[in-house]
């Protein structure tokens, strides 16, 4: 795999070690949550399918910490880290995972699959690239309304090769909309690997068609994620349109909680397994000093603490009221 | 009262909404400068800006999908469909994203996604196609389709105001051949709500859209040979139905015809049967009778196409055998 | 003779007419094929007509400045003599005879068998105006008949009554009349939501749960006093009333502590006893029932009940009530002795298995010691879930309130 590293061409806002920080407790909160989600599932207290983004936290958390709030975001099923860092609170999304009354959708809809319009919060729906059409509205009418924010939208490399992705970007491209879109290349669409799905050599090489800037980064090194997107996010703020941002990570469990993932090589999973995001950033910011053991178990504390409260409030809550199923179809 | 065509009952609609609220936006193909593909925005971007008459790349999922996101972001944007028969390229759109989210997310999706439709016009299998029924079937959407100027407007302010997507259904065969009076500023048709175009007693037609001319045309021709009295419900709005006035005008008269101009099998009239059976059994004098387009795609030359749509003769013929009945 | 029509084009599928801008050519003029002979104009495109044969222009039909529906004749022209063969369009394609008419319907099967006789088949309707007109099966078989077969219409039948003069049969309950306009003087009103939502909880209830009900008689004067020793300073301190809800609740909530399964549902088999308490306040609002609900009431204190149960009341009737607020209850009280109900059996709020009721505090003469003394009495119902609570736990629970409203403790921090 060959992996073009962008350096920063123009400098961003430098982060300070508070913010590094905050990665770094997102990037762990994140991982927790998911794993957390999976026992969940494996105790049969979630329904349907569970997914976690396992080896995608650099990015999801990354991206979204170039936002400000004001900007929408439209996160996947992998970017839990994404859904955190612009507001979701862990109750929320624990609500939400198992299906409650009182969660985001009321258990009309679960997983990630939830808006929070005060948060700007937009999730996904099963046919992923569907969303981008979508988002490309969004940043239409924050154009049209001179908001000045921009909208980050992500997808995989699967979702890269339906059709919704080529038309709501060349959309995006000629009305010169503030987007970010994310393609999350981790791999594999479900079992099929990447040699299978398209033939270009890196995905950001799609950019040129549509004549805006694309760049393949490094997606398991959140600093870098960071300033990949905020300098994105600028251009898109001064109006020069959007740009499109390859990630390489590696999706680090299966498909799905139902899926042994057998089909990946071992070889593959163990060099993965040295860039593992946390893992990266934690050795940084321990040479630097920012993180220690003390606040690094005052950090794990909360997390644990944060997770305990989200999942109890969450089982205690009540499932919806049957009643209300053929309710709220229609705005009234 | 003015009279104006069907088309620009439409455009009188449109107009006079996005002068009304800054938030209504027009998007579509060639919508722009040129004025649509059958001029229905003609004008339009001179005096709003292309900004607000936004001209798209060839990209019916784009568009469907770029008019969902903003209405999500807080606009009220009408798309065009340059024919109704190319919504295919956004039916995932309408369905996966614009239909379910209220249902979902509790978001309004204030939307109107205008579908230049159906036949009689020799556009052949991709100009000519009647799309309504497969969203019909498709819980959290809207839709409407007028028969008249008045209601091309009403319908039209009716569907921009709306908080949830609406599917407008313009009859291209009506666009130029029918003109009415179409009532000044805020007439508003309510959607939902069907009309009775005539009284009678004998047999009972409901329909919609283009064939609801060919239907008075019918009840015409019966009334002077046959001494029949037909009822006509103009259905205007087939999301939601308007099932009293169905089930009323079969207790009217005991028998019924619905005719539409898409092809039998599936189509609307199919549902507005099933409605009559389940909930006006007892009133039946007659079992309900069908006329609707063949059930093949609609072909290009005339001497197929006038086989295959539904006509005047036709209708005249199944509301004499329904009174014989 | 081969003439040529030469016909007004559809340009594009919606365009109905178009206006002759110019003839190019005049009456008697020789024309080759293709040569312009004609320029209209329609609503989407001006345009030059080619000629669509090769001859002489012997007619012109429609002027200029004339506007013609698509595929109108404008002109002929006449080929003989040119000697080139070229024909016109073909502009009207022979219509087929008929429409083929649907297959036949086979309508003489299963209706027949269905008839105490044999004979005709009678519509629905027919069958109908029949039974409400009091026409028995055999006066109907008289009938002669004027439709399709000799087919008995709903008009031979309304004939016949009006000859015969009305005769009606007894209305049948339920069912198809139900749906009829009502007669009149009659009103139809609307449900509300809130309405209809209590219709279906509470025949979901009555069907889901065995209901038994357990009736206790309380002696509330120990409350009554407490009330109105704290009533003046409460309120200058809060600034709402003392009422006597948050006494219930406190009661409620102590009695569930002491027997916790009250405070469970079932799930199939399973037995779910909340961690919570969360108690429902039926309230009755404006446009129906409701029940909002004091969440974590076994963390509150008395003050923090009577605070949260205000705040609820205030709410429900300012209609300010959020989701969350009639979500979630485990238990549920139902006061209906403020309309002076003295005893009801209410029904459970589901998923539940209990609620309260509490009637109407009225003094009464009651014995205490062998003595006639005056109390201010109030019966209090438990409604239960007998598929769990047996009448052991109802009795003891429900007595459990009854004893600390009774032994209610005068120094108690109001």
């Amino acid at each position: 795999m060959s992996t073009k590293v962008t350096a920063p061409s123009r400098p961003v806002a430098a982060l300070s070690n508070a913010d590094r920080l905050s990665l770094y407790y997102f990037m762990r909160l994140a991982r927790e949550c998911d794993a957390a989600i999976m026992k969940l599932y494996r105790q049969g207290k979630i329904v349907g399918g569970a997914y976690t983004g396992k080896g995608n936290e650099a990015t999801a958390v990354g991206s979204a910490f170039a936002l400000q709030k004001k900007d929408y975001l439209f996160p996947m099923h992998r970017d839990l880290g994404a859904h955190l860092v612009k507001g979701a609170t862990v109750r929320s999304i624990f609500l939400q995972q198992l299906g409650r009354g009182n969660g985001p959708t009321g258990g009309r809809d679960g997983s990630g699959h939830y808006a929070d319009p005060q948060l700007r919060i937009y999730g996904n729906v099963s046919h992923l690239a569907a969303m981008i059409p979508v988002a490309v509205g969004a940043a239409l009418a924050s154009s049209m309304k001179k908001e000045g924010a921009v909208v980050m939208n992500y997808i995989g490399d699967g979702g890269s090769n339906v059709g919704d992705f080529h038309e709501g970007l060349n959309m995006a491209a000629v009305m010169n909309l503030p987007l970010l879109l994310i393609v999350e290349n981790n791999q594999y669409a479900y079992s099929t690997p990447n040699a299978k799905e398209f033939a270009a050599q890196r995905l950001s090489d799609r950019g040129v068609g549509y004549g805006i800037p694309a760049v393949t980064i490094d997606g398991t090194n959140v600093g870098l994620v960071y300033e990949t997107c905020a300098r994105a996010a600028e251009r898109a703020r001064r109006g020069e349109g959007p740009t499109l941002i390859e990630a390489v990570t590696m999706r680090m469990d299966g498909h799905s909680a139902s899926d042994d993932a057998s089909y990946v090589p071992a070889a593959m999973i163990e060099e993965w397994k040295h860039k593992d995001p946390i893992e990266r950033w934690e050795k940084i910011l321990t040479a630097d000093r920012v993180l220690h053991e003390q606040n690094k178990k005052e950090m794990e504390a909360k997390i644990r603490d944060a997770i305990d409260d989200a999942v109890s409030f969450a089982e205690e809550s009540m499932p919806p009221d049957g009643g209300k199923a053929a309710e709220g179809v229609f705005a009234p | 009262m003015p009279v104006s065509t069907y088309i620009d009952a439409i455009a009188r609609g449109m107009w006079e909404e996005m002068e009304r609220d800054p938030s209504v936006f027009l998007l579509g193909e060639d919508i722009g400068a040129y004025g649509g593909a059958f001029k229905a925005t003609k004008g339009f971007q001179e005096h709003f800006g292309a900004d607000r008459v936004i001209d798209t790349p060839l990209s019916e999922a784009a568009i469907i999908g770029a008019a969902t996101g903003a209405a999500l972001a807080g606009m009220r944007p009408v798309a065009e469909m340059q024919f109704a028969d190319f919504v295919t390229c956004g039916f995932n759109q309408l369905v996966t994203n614009t239909a379910k989210i209220h249902y979902r997310w509790h978001i309004p999706v204030p939307m109107v996604v205008r579908l230049p439709t159906g036949g009689y016009i020799h556009g052949g299998p991709y100009h000519s196609a009647s799309t309504e029924a497969w969203f019909f079937h498709v819980p959290g959407l809207k839709i409407v389709a007028p028969s008249t100027p008045a209601d091309a407007k009403g319908l039209m302010k009716a569907a921009v105001r709306d908080d949830n997507p609406v599917l407008f259904f313009e009859f291209k065969y009506l666009y130029r051949r029918i003109r009415g009076e179409v009532p000044d500023g805020d007439h508003l048709v309510p959607i939902g709500r069907g009309v009775i175009r005539r009284e009678g007693d004998d047999v009972t037609v409901i329909t919609y859209g283009s064939t609801t001319h060919f239907a008075m045309e019918a009840a015409d021709i019966v009334a002077q040979e046959d001494g029949i009295g037909t009822r006509i419900v103009d259905l205007r709005s087939l999301a939601p139905l308007d099932t009293e006035m169905i089930l009323e005008a079969v207790r009217a008269t005991g028998k019924v015809l619905i005719v539409h101009e898409a092809a039998l099998t599936g189509g609307v009239g199919g549902e507005v049967a099933a409605l009559i059976a389940e909930h006006a059994f007892t009133d039946l004098d007659a079992p309900i009778r069908r006329v609707c387009a063949l059930d093949t795609p609609v072909p290009f030359a005339p001497a197929l196409e006038e086989v295959v749509l539904p006509d005047t003769g036709r209708i005249v013929q199944a509301i004499r055998g329904l009174y014989r009945f | 003779m081969a003439r040529t029509e030469v016909i007004m084009p559809q340009m594009g599928e919606s365009i109905a007419e178009g206006t002759i801008v110019k003839w190019y050519k005049k009456v008697g003029d020789r024309i080759r094929k293709d040569e312009t002979i004609l320029e209209i104009s329609t609503d989407k495109v001006d345009s030059e007509i080619p000629s669509p044969a090769a001859g002489i222009l012997v007619e012109i039909l429609i002027k200029e400045q004339q506007t013609v529906p698509v595929r109108t004749v404008l002109a002929y022209i006449d080929a003989e003599g040119m000697g080139d063969g070229s024909h016109g369009p073909v502009v009207e394609s022979p219509r087929p005879a008929a429409v083929p008419e649907p297959p036949p319907v086979q309508r003489d099967a299963a209706p027949r068998e269905a008839l105490p006789h044999r004979g005709r088949f009678y519509s629905p309707l027919v069958l109908n105006i029949a039974r409400t007109e009091g026409v028995g099966m055999e006066d109907l078989e008289r009938i002669p008949g004027t439709g399709e077969g000799g087919r008995v219409s709903k008009n031979d039948i309304l004939r016949y009554v009006a000859a015969r003069g009305s005769k009606p049969a007894a209305p049948h309950a339920g069912g198809a009349a139900d749906a009829r306009p009502p007669l009149p003087g009659n009103e139809i009103l609307p449900m509300s939501n809130v309405m209809q939502k209590m219709a279906e909880h509470m025949v979901q209830s009555v069907r889901t749960s065995p209901h038994v009900s357990a009736v206790h008689e309380v002696d509330m004067s120990a409350v009554l006093r407490h009330r109105m020793e704290h009533t003046k300073a409460f309120e200058a301190a809060n600034g709402f009333k003392l009422t006597f809800t948050p006494y219930i609740v406190d009661a409620v909530v102590k009695a569930i502590k002491k027997y916790p399964l009250i405070n469970s549902s079932l799930d199939g088999d399973k037995i779910i006893r909340k961690s919570s308490i969360n108690i429902g306040l039926a309230v009755a609002a404006e446009n129906g029932l409701l029940v909002p609900v004091v969440r974590h009431a076994e963390a509150m204190n008395f003050l923090g009940l009577a605070r949260a149960v205000n705040d609820l009341v205030v709410r429900t009737r300012n209609r300010k009530l959020v989701p969350d607020d009639v979500q979630g209850g485990t238990f549920t009280i139902s006061n209906y002795g403020i309309f002076g109900t003295m005893i009801g059996t209410p029904i459970i709020n589901q998923p539940q298995i209990a609620i309260l009721g509490t009637g109407a505090v009225v003094k009464r003469p009651v014995v205490i010691a062998d003595a006639i003394a005056i109390r201010s009495m109030a019966y209090f119902t438990l409604s239960f879930d007998h598929r769990i609570v047996d009448g052991a736990l109802g009795g003891m629970f429900l007595a459990e309130i009854v004893r600390v409203l009774e032994e209610l403790d005068p120094d108690m921090k109001a």
